[in-house]
């Protein structure tokens, strides 16, 4: 099947390629940053000991969690416009990209924090710090460190959720492959030539997290 | 200085901790606690700066009444030092950190000023050589010293040590009880759950013995160890002293 591939055909879509290659690469790194805020904010809110405000968290992360991103994105996409609010197609994709992912990267964080024993907490308290000094200076230092391979994790799963916006019609990696199966019946190329795109992003991402890995194991006290 | 007064505690509704504690610790004075595990040491000395909450009777420290409605938990934390059975330093600053990081961020105290308080403290536990080391860097001994430290450099007029040396190799044990002792020595004022029963001897002004979350017998270390009066002492005294 791929042995008589036609390259000739995608190298003609070079340009649209790049650029789908481009716009993906953007919108995942937008989305992720989008995604990181929301999740700590998230994060900060559903450990709160204030209950509406833990709530607020918590009703987040679950209503997330438990639907499809594809619902999410069209719910954005129907609804945003109904309630006034128009947005480029672009934007409304970054958007949901960081609104899904941040409920993922919100339970990432807790567990990091989770993962530190209570006697850090008792240490802190006991000297007098206060809640946010007690994050900031002693509780998020230490949760970061186990959290950052879950979430490149996390952030190839994004990469991958992107190729969804194309059925908000934005032109990414999924969306130029689309675009060969349909303009030469190629579906083949098309795919093949998205699948190249999304490879090479796992792997920046993946030695992303090797490079990490060693610095952790070069630093660990 | 601490003044216990008919304190009652419960976890949940069931487990009776700690049973009509009285207890008066003035200033300058060293109160060694022992007993059985189990037997509400720990909680005992956690309550006096509020790591534990209690649901009846009377506490004050250092002029806080710890049963009012919002005591100013922070306030009194930064006088009243502590101890902990497993150092908890933070693993990811060192030694010197540890020492600073309250009084800079808590006293608000200049970074030098603070380091150089720091620097003083350390060398006087014997750590002068050790500051820029991380906590995984050093000796269990080394770490419950820096721990002491730490709790030092914030200038508190109380401390409090749960268990400092239990979780020692033997061998570490007497560096921390030097330190220990020589601050005892100064006059600092000191609740120590402990059983190592020769620093009682050395530097306690009082022996408390607790049994089942009840003070069962309180006195100085030398009729104490002499002459208990309790069954329930001689009991524990006979299976701590005689190996």
């Amino acid at each position: 099947m791929l042995g008589n591939l036609n390259i000739r055909v995608i190298s003609e879509y070079l340009p649209d390629l790049w650029e789908g290659f481009l716009n993906t690469l953007m919108l995942s790194a937008a989305g992720f940053t989008g995604a990181f805020i929301i999740g700590i904010i998230a994060c900060g809110l559903s450990i709160q000991p204030v209950r509406w405000l833990r709530g607020v968290g918590v009703a987040y992360i679950d209503l997330i969690r438990s639907t499809p991103l594809l619902a999410q994105l069209y719910f954005l996409y129907f609804g945003l416009p109904r309630l006034g609010v128009l947005l480029p197609e672009f934007t409304i994709g970054i958007i949901a990209l960081a609104l899904n992912s941040g409920a993922y990267i919100a339970e990432i964080i807790r567990s990091g924090i989770l993962s530190i024993p209570r006697g850090q907490f008792e240490a802190a308290l006991s000297s007098g710090f206060t809640y946010v000094q007690r994050m900031r200076l002693i509780v998020l230092p230490q949760a970061i460190r186990p959290t950052i391979s879950p979430l490149i994790g996390q952030a190839i799963v994004l990469v991958k959720d992107s190729s969804l916006l194309s059925l908000i019609s934005v032109v990414e990696l999924t969306r130029v492959g689309q675009k060969i199966a349909l303009d030469r019946f190629m579906p083949v190329e098309g795919l093949v030539a998205t699948a190249v795109g999304f490879l090479v992003i796992y792997y920046l991402l993946k030695a992303l997290a090797a490079s990490w890995s060693h610095f952790n194991r070069t630093n660990s006290q | 200085m601490i003044e216990f007064q008919g304190l009652n505690k419960w976890f949940g509704s069931a487990l009776h901790v700690l049973r009509d504690i009285d207890l008066h610790v003035s200033k300058g004075e060293v109160v060694v606690v022992c007993g059985p595990s189990g037997s509400g040491k720990s909680t005992l000395i956690r309550c006096v700066n509020g790591l534990e909450p209690f649901q009846s009777g009377r506490l004050v420290v250092d002029g806080v009444d710890l049963g009012s409605k919002s005591p100013p938990l922070r306030k009194l934390r930064m006088e009243v030092g502590f101890v902990f059975q497993q150092f908890n330093l933070y693993p990811h600053k060192t030694a010197l950190e540890n020492v600073t990081l309250a009084p800079i961020h808590v006293r608000g105290l200049p970074k030098a000023e603070a380091e150089a308080r720091g620097r003083e403290i350390l060398a006087k536990v014997g750590l002068a050589d050790r500051m820029q080391n991380y906590p995984g860097q050093l000796s269990g001994g080394q770490q419950q010293r820096v721990a002491i430290a730490r709790s030092l450099c914030m200038q508190p007029r109380v401390m409090l040590f749960d268990e400092p040396t239990s979780a020692l190799d033997p061998e570490m044990i007497n560096e921390v009880l030097d330190v220990m002792v020589s601050l005892a020595k100064e006059g600092m004022t000191m609740i120590v759950v402990t059983h190592e029963m020769g620093f009682a001897r050395k530097v306690a002004d009082r022996v408390v013995f607790m049994d089942r979350g009840a003070i069962i017998e309180s006195g100085k270390p030398e009729n104490f160890f002499k002459n208990p009066q309790n069954e329930r002492t001689r009991d524990f005294l006979s299976k701590i002293l005689h190996h």
